[in-house]
């Protein structure tokens, strides 16, 4: 080898490691006034509203605490999950915003999600929660059928979701989400199309439409396991799935991962963090980051959280996955495949240092065979048929 | 020393607390330490623990000092209690003068041990009676010591009550066992004669041959022949089993132990040849064992395709300390390639597929387990049929027969009408019905082997809340109207699926197969079309409709471990699955064929 092309490797290896993936930042919200009955997330009922103030004082310190995990990383994206993130005052959102850029410095004209329970915002509280920096909200609408909602449990209603929205709408806060369920026991057809139409005539720059999946523990799966309502029959579920995307493609929305959509351009910039496989700096309790080929977890118990920071103590914290190089990769591809272009190869090869067309060429020609996967101008991602199928790839190129 | 040699074995009914008196001798004797000791000892494997039950027979050497001042050496030859192994027990009693006969002083003596207690009187072994448990609430150890008196002519007086569990009366058995049981004959001086009851493949050693003295003597070094092979090796090392390996000098006759001696292969240490000095050989090998014919068959084929060499020699392994185990190569055409291999029962089934398992970290699929049957064909000649996929085409078939046994079952009075009404289902007949006390009665029937093959055991326990107990032998063939089945998955047959059937019964147990085959076979890609057909015609169908959802709708940071379970788990349910064409098919499909009746 010729001195210049060793040099050229040795200064293409290093931007390979220097290259920014853009990191995100989570921080987790675990309150809510009543959990639904298909939520598997770590959330607990808000027991009283001073806990709010100690919990937003407990985030502080330990953004304070891990402002070192942000050097050298391009932060991106802020996102406030829950729970139910809305629940913090404007007080309290603004100490943690100010808290974040004291210590990870956030550029001006980042992404700033926040997830919102439409009982819990009101046109007051939506003009200081922009003011504080909030430029992106995501709805847990969920459906425009008060009968569906009724079902999950929700304690909004389809017009509480109306007014809100004019809201919005008037104070120009244009870059929000709507989130739907599809699936739901006793949900007709023609409810869900109701519910696609209003949410689309809602005019939101983004939609997530997801299939009611329940996790075993829920009350709702044990209604189901005990007989006193069904699921819907997977046929059903797949012709709503098919309906919603044609109907939101036809409304201008690009379909753009397994279960969600937009205008173009306005992807949510933090959930794109998650499929292109970057790092992320999860805070608050119950909240999971990725960095340094780690995953690892505040554990989801709230007292200790709070004792542990409040009397300077190591935060109780656990690692629940160290990954092999393959084990990147895997989560690289099974991640990246959620997104309908799919993962680009070359730059993929470079990222992670192999062909994924050679190295998976059994899986890839046995899926395309099944009409599930494609591969079409060095993108490898997944077919039209292929989304309501994914597993049946995925699972393949587990590690 | 020979004097003083006791060699018994004991013959008990499964559950009859057989293990726990082994356990309660091993203890007495101080052949085990407190710290030592653990439930079960001589079973084993894993496997036996786990079931309850004993199948392979463990020698074990134990020191008694008698009351006479004496100390005794007993040799325990285990032997196990189901059905299906009663030619493993037919060789732990030919290594023995004497035999403890343990009867449950609540259920009293069942048919199983009746037939052991027969095979032990041929072989003029001394017996000495014991019932058992009688801590136990329910015990009637009197009503139990005269049917033991009126059946099996042991003397009541002579019988030996014990609990096992408590210790309680153990000691006297131990007595007994040094005082009734005669000693072996003195033989010492005569040619080495060694009988071989059992063997195993050590890696390091190669075979470890458990071995009884008939006559002669054995070292270390010295050079012995196999009888049947006239091979020769040279003895490296020879000991006993109290209860672990402790190697001695020699072994005489009368004495019971184990020897290795560099033998690789599997024939040349069978159980039931005979083991004599190369330098001054015996005249005759001693009686052999008679040879067991498998009486049921199935396919075992490796879920790896690659494994296929893997398992003909874990099958040679196994083969070595259980000679009723046949097989021979096969291939199917929609398993690949497997070995035919032949059983004493279905227990016995469950067994070498588990150990081959376990022990040799296999993946197995089984096949329906099938009977062999007689074919007459048109031309007069006849054929034996053990695999269905060989059954001839209909129409050169002159007739078929079936084997058939007479089945013994005890059970009391008030079970007759059920035990009847099964066997009527099973296609029986009647032969006689005799009352062994007020209470008990023993049926004879003549059944299809087919028939008592699958499920009825167990139908047999739930109907007489488990006091019925059942023992039988072949009794020849009968002619009998069957057919074959075939299973058709999306048009093509499945041959390791075919199967023979009753014709009075086809239609019910093809209807039973493809609604069971539609529940356990997955939702695919594609829908999958299930059919049972005779010959052309298609007499049940059902089918698996295509999957239309397969998706995780939700994947973001904080669950990506959690959903990357899922999937994992999907991917090891995958490894389950043989793909049969476009079609994947669950490993346990193949033995559906038995289950229907069970549902």
């Amino acid at each position: 080898m010729s001195g210049q092309s060793l040099l050229n490797n040795a200064s293409s290896e290093r931007k390979k490691l220097m290259r920014n993936y853009s990191t995100g930042i989570y921080i987790h919200i675990p309150f809510c006034i009543r959990k639904c009955n298909y939520c598997d997330f770590f959330s607990v009922p808000l027991p009283a509203k001073e806990y709010l103030q100690r919990y937003t004082n407990a985030l502080v310190a330990e953004i304070s605490q891990r402002a070192h995990e942000g050097a050298g990383k391009k932060i991106e994206s802020v996102y406030f999950g829950g729970g139910t993130p809305s629940l913090l005052s404007t007080e309290q959102l603004e100490t943690i915003i100010r808290a974040l850029d004291d210590n990870f410095r956030l550029p001006a004209d980042m992404e700033i999600s926040m997830e919102a329970n439409p009982a819990s915002l009101n046109a007051r509280k939506i003009q200081d929660f922009t003011n504080a920096g909030i430029n992106r909200l995501s709805l847990g609408v969920q459906s425009f059928s008060n009968d569906d909602l009724r079902v999950l449990t929700r304690i909004h209603s389809a017009e509480d979701v109306r007014v809100l929205i004019d809201i919005l709408h008037s104070q120009g806060l244009e870059n929000f989400n709507i989130d739907l369920i599809y699936g739901i026991p006793g949900q007709s057809m023609d409810r869900w199309i109701k519910s696609l139409q209003t949410a689309a005539d809602s005019s939101p720059m983004h939609i997530s439409m997801y299939l009611l999946q329940l996790d075993p523990g829920t009350p709702m799966a044990m209604d189901i396991k005990k007989g006193r309502m069904a699921m819907l029959d997977e046929e059903r579920e797949l012709e709503m799935y098919t309906l919603g995307r044609e109907y939101l493609q036809g409304r201008g929305f690009d379909h753009y991962e397994i279960s969600n959509f937009s205008f173009p351009g306005r992807e949510c910039k933090h959930n794109l963090i998650y499929w292109q496989a970057g790092e992320y700096i999860g805070i608050g309790c119950g909240a999971v980051s990725f960095m340094d080929k780690s995953r690892f977890i505040n554990k989801p118990d709230l007292k200790a959280y709070l004792y542990a920071i409040e009397n300077r103590q190591e935060r109780p914290v656990e690692e629940i996955e160290k990954m092999s190089h393959k084990g990147l990769i895997a989560d690289a591809i099974i991640l990246g495949l959620r997104l309908c272009s799919g993962i680009n190869m070359e730059k993929f090869r470079s990222r992670y240092g192999i062909d994924i067309s050679r190295e998976y060429s059994e899986v890839i020609k046995s899926c395309s065979q099944k009409g599930l996967l494609k591969i079409e101008n060095g993108q490898i991602s997944l077919t039209r048929k292929g989304y309501f199928l994914s597993n049946e790839v995925l699972c393949q190129f587990i590690a | 020393m020979h004097k003083r040699i006791r060699n018994f074995s004991i013959i008990a009914h499964i559950d009859h607390g057989k293990s726990t008196l082994a356990d309660r001798l091993l203890q007495i004797t101080g052949a085990l330490s407190e710290r030592e000791m653990r439930e079960q000892f001589l079973d084993k494997m894993d496997l036996e623990r786990e079931k309850g039950i004993t199948i392979k027979l463990q020698p074990v050497r134990l020191k008694y000092s008698s009351k006479d001042g004496q100390e005794y050496i007993l040799n325990l030859i285990d032997t196990p209690g189901h059905v299906d192994f009663s030619y493993e027990v037919s060789r732990s009693l030919a290594a023995c003068e004497g035999a403890l006969l343990v009867v449950d002083a609540s259920q009293g003596i069942e048919a199983q041990t009746l037939a052991n207690v027969y095979m032990a009187m041929e072989l003029n072994l001394e017996i000495i009676g014991v019932v058992n448990k009688i801590d136990l609430p329910g015990a009637e150890p009197e009503l139990v010591k005269q049917e033991m008196e009126d059946v099996l002519g042991i003397d009541r007086d002579e019988i030996i009550l014990i609990s096992a569990k408590t210790g309680a009366g153990v000691e006297d058995v131990l007595e007994a066992l040094a005082r009734q049981i005669p000693a072996p004959d003195n033989k010492e001086d005569d040619p080495l004669q060694a009988l071989i009851f059992d063997s195993y493949f050590d890696s390091y050693k190669g075979a470890i041959s458990y071995i009884r003295l008939v006559s002669g003597r054995l070292q270390k070094g010295d050079i012995i022949r196999i009888m049947s092979t006239n091979k020769e090796f040279e003895v490296m090392e020879i000991g006993v089993l109290s209860p672990y390996m402790t190697e001695v000098q020699s072994l005489s006759a009368g004495e019971v132990g184990y020897m290795a001696a560099g033998i690789k292969n599997v024939n040349d240490t069978r159980v039931g040849d005979t083991i004599t000095g190369a330098q001054r050989p015996a005249q005759k090998a001693l009686p052999g064992y008679q040879e067991v014919k498998p009486m049921v068959y199935c396919g075992l084929y490796p879920l790896e395709n690659n494994d296929f060499e893997k398992l003909r020699e874990a099958l040679d392994r196994l083969k070595l300390n259980d000679a009723s185990l046949f097989y021979e190569p096969e291939s199917s055409d929609a398993l690949g390639f497997g070995f035919r291999c032949g059983f004493l029962g279905l227990l016995h089934l469950e067994i070498i597929k588990e150990r081959l398992e376990r022990e040799y970290d296999l993946g197995l699929l089984a096949t329906a387990p099938s009977v062999v049957y007689k074919v007459i064909l048109t031309d007069s000649s006849e054929m034996y049929v053990q695999n269905p996929t060989r059954w001839p085409e209909p129409q050169k078939i002159e007739q078929v027969m079936e084997p058939y046994v007479k089945a013994t079952i005890m059970v009391p009075h008030d079970y007759v009408g059920a035990i009847m009404e099964l066997c009527q289902e099973k296609r029986g007949n009647y032969l006689t019905m005799e009352y062994l006390s007020p209470q008990r009665v023993m049926l004879t029937y003549k059944l299809p082997l087919s028939e008592i093959l699958y499920d009825f055991f167990d139908a047999l326990k739930s109907r007489t809340r488990g006091y019925a107990s059942l023992d039988y032998e072949i009794s020849g063939y009968e002619t009998a109207d069957l057919i074959k089945l075939d299973i058709m998955l999306n048009g093509e047959i499945v041959d390791a699926l075919s199967f023979i059937a009753h014709k009075d019964k086809a239609y019910y147990r093809a209807r039973a197969i493809v609604t069971k085959l539609r529940k356990i076979i997955p939702r695919q890609m594609y829908e999958v079309a299930i059919q049972a057909a005779i010959g052309n015609r298609v007499i049940a169908r059902e089918s698996v409709k295509a999957m239309r959802k397969d998706v995780l709708a939700k994947c973001y940071g904080g669950d990506i471990t959690r959903k990357k379970k899922l999937l994992e788990k999907q991917k090891e349910g995958k490894k389950k699955m043989k793909q049969i064409g476009q079609v994947e098919v669950p490993k346990d499909a193949f033995m559906t064929v038995l289950d229907i009746d069970k549902d």
